[in-house]
């Protein structure tokens, strides 16, 4: 399935972009709105366009299905190890790293890496999900 | 410390799904018994300091989540660390095929880590979020069975546990409104009751009764957990119906409840019990049966939470998760091995080890006195007098009769076939395990009155066998076909507006 080329170079130009915001969202989440789960999102739709535009079978060859969901569960196993890890400083998901005044980049702890992995999971757990439905409607 | 027995399952879930990118399928056994096994390690340390109760990150309680282990949630932890474990132990190994293995694996440690997400959790959200983890992992679970019709059941499933839990989520948006708060403890200081809170209360029970599956909104119950393999069918019925249950005791913790809509929970819970029993008296699949006394089960459950009666509800809901899990496995093992679910092809002679489970878990389940059951039904009776005494026994003479229909079938000759060791040792464990808790806490037999229960029981099934009520045949509402699956749903979506509607314009005056 593809579409026309005016939607092709559409959806090329403004994917990076995309993700260059999603980025943004991930890293200022606990400074300005935005957060883990938006920013995956974004990620996932920058992805599912050019699903959209160009083709499952194209975007896979790139994109492939195995390190979709290694990321996946990669950053979900990270998740899960920052809170534990944060036990031995004095509890679950205790805000372990301080440091930067307050308002700078560095002001938010753990946060800013826990934001990071959501944003992976979800944008991940996305992608993935779209592959599976469309593996099964193109009957590959 | 709390939060690690979720946090365990849920990092073995992760691990375990990165594994075929890895190509290492071969360890996803290992890990999931590891996975399921490792809340038992905190559990230890965590029992002797009860109640324990933390924030999680150390945060304030306004800002943070409140995780709590006192007496109300203790029972329910229990049980689904007990079941989840035999179950666990009943699907390692080659009960799935290596294709479908490492999702199965995944999918039921994110179920293990829902489930005690949810009972661990005194805030509203927390509680939501687990709940749905839990109910979204079964719907996959119900799907996976190779059962026919199962994908439809499951997606029946799926439709009325997401439109309970957007009204759920509707209830918790207006308490949150009109209080400020998700922390339970700071709701119920800051609370100032109106109208508001009144329909959000109203909403949050109606969605947890679809959920729990009792009489009026029970439809979706008996497919679903009908349809799904042995072992997941012990978890739907023993497990996940429980996290709705746990929501409505945290509601009557929090919340003054008024007497009407108490008397509308107690109505309901009797109604469901005795329907219950009714429709399973005339089953003839076996699964079908079990699933049929789930809804009547849970009636039990609703009615300690209708006495504002939480720990009764909560002990008689570890209750039913022991022996329910327990018949679903031992049935379910017999009808694996013979093929077919239907009950007149069963038969139980030729393993000593399921006869026993069997005939003890369906003592268990009547509530005859030194097991489990006699325990939960003497805490829910404490508070009960008059009329409502003699039909809540009634109601236990009714489970007695219909599992002497069960163990009447399965006395019957049938064809020989060999049954796995480990399946009927799984089996033979959970009939034990009822009888030595129902000792552990309560050790007082009353010989008399259970003997003539079960002697009624007796007369009871040799009156319906003469009337001819097991050769009834129910024709069913609906068409077993897919294309009629949108008219059904329509019908029950109805039903449910109904309920809602009967009970909102009830309670608001």
């Amino acid at each position: 399935m593809k579409m026309s080329l005016i939607v092709r170079t559409t959806t090329k130009l403004v994917s990076p972009f995309l993700v260059v915001y999603s980025t943004y969202l991930m890293m200022y989440g606990h400074l300005s709105p935005g957060g883990g789960f938006q920013a995956g999102v974004i990620l996932a739709v920058s992805i599912i366009l050019l699903i959209t535009s160009h083709g499952y079978k194209k975007v896979r060859k790139t994109f492939k299905f195995w390190e979709v969901q290694l990321i996946e569960g990669v950053s979900g196993v990270f998740l899960v190890s920052l809170g534990i890890i944060s036990l031995l400083f004095g509890g679950f998901f205790f805000n372990f790293l301080r440091g930067g005044s307050f308002g700078s980049l560095l002001s938010g702890g753990i946060v800013p890496l826990f934001n990071i992995g959501v944003a992976l999971k979800v944008g991940a757990a996305f992608t993935f999900m779209f592959y599976i439905l469309l593996r099964w409607v193109e009957h590959d | 410390m709390i939060p690690l027995l979720v946090a365990s399952p849920l990092l073995f879930a992760f691990i375990i799904s990165l594994l075929p990118a890895l190509g290492k399928q071969k360890l996803s056994k290992y890990l999931f018994l590891i996975g399921a096994f490792s809340p038992w390690l905190f559990i230890s340390s965590i029992i002797q300091k009860l109640p324990l109760g933390e924030v999680v990150g150390g945060w304030e309680r306004i800002s943070g989540i409140e995780v709590i282990i006192d007496s109300y949630n203790l029972p329910f932890l229990a049980a689904e660390l007990l079941l989840f474990t035999f179950v666990a132990f009943y699907v390692y190994g080659d009960y799935y095929p290596k294709k479908s293995e490492n999702k199965v694996y995944v999918v039921l440690l994110l179920l293990h880590a829902g489930l005690l997400g949810a009972f661990i959790s005194r805030d509203l959200f927390n509680y939501y979020i687990y709940m749905e983890i839990a109910s979204v992992s079964s719907f996959a679970l119900v799907a996976i069975s190779k059962e026919k019709g199962a994908k439809k059941a499951a997606f029946k499933y799926a439709l009325f546990s997401l439109l309970a839990s957007y009204i759920f989520i509707l209830a918790i948006g207006i308490i949150y409104l009109k209080t400020g708060y998700l922390n339970l403890f700071l709701i119920k200081e800051n609370l100032v009751f109106s109208k508001e809170i009144n329909v959000a209360l109203v909403l949050a029970f109606s969605s947890l009764i679809l959920k729990i599956g009792v009489f009026p909104l029970h439809f979706w119950l008996p497919d679903a957990h009908s349809k799904a393999d042995a072992p997941i069918s012990a978890l739907l019925s023993g497990l996940v119906v429980k996290a709705p249950t746990y929501g409505m005791i945290l509601l009557i913790l929090t919340f003054p409840i008024s007497t009407l809509m108490q008397s509308i929970l107690i109505t309901t819970a009797f109604l469901s019990m005795f329907f219950g029993i009714a429709m399973a008296l005339i089953q003839k699949n076996s699964e079908r049966l079990l699933a049929y006394h789930t809804v009547s089960q849970m009636g039990y459950v609703l009615l300690g939470i209708g006495l504002l009666n939480p720990l009764a509800a909560a002990y008689y809901a570890m209750a039913h998760s022991l022996f329910k899990g327990g018949l679903f496995l031992s049935v379910g093992t017999i009808a694996e091995h013979y093929g077919t679910r239907d009950l007149e092809k069963l038969s139980y002679r030729h393993s000593k080890f399921l006869m026993v489970a069997i005939v003890l878990l369906s003592l268990a389940i009547g509530g005859i006195s030194p097991f489990v059951g006699a325990f939960g039904k003497f805490m829910l009776v404490k508070e009960i007098n008059g009329l409502l005494k003699y039909v809540f026994y009634a109601g236990g003479i009714g489970t007695l009769t219909s599992f002497i229909k069960l163990n009447y079938y399965l006395l019957k000759r049938g064809e020989r076939v060999p049954f796995t060791f480990k399946k009927e040792m799984v089996s033979l464990s959970v009939g034990l395990l009822t009888l030595i808790t129902g000792i552990y806490f309560y050790p007082h037999l009353q010989l008399v009155r259970d003997l003539s229960f079960i002697f009624i029981g007796f007369g009871l099934f040799y009156v319906l066998k003469k009337l001819g009520l097991f050769e009834f045949q129910l024709s069913p509402l609906f068409p077993d076909t897919v294309s009629e699956l949108g008219r059904e749903i329509n019908v029950y979506m109805l039903f449910l507006g109904a309920f809602l509607l009967f009970i909102l314009f009830n309670s608001i005056y």
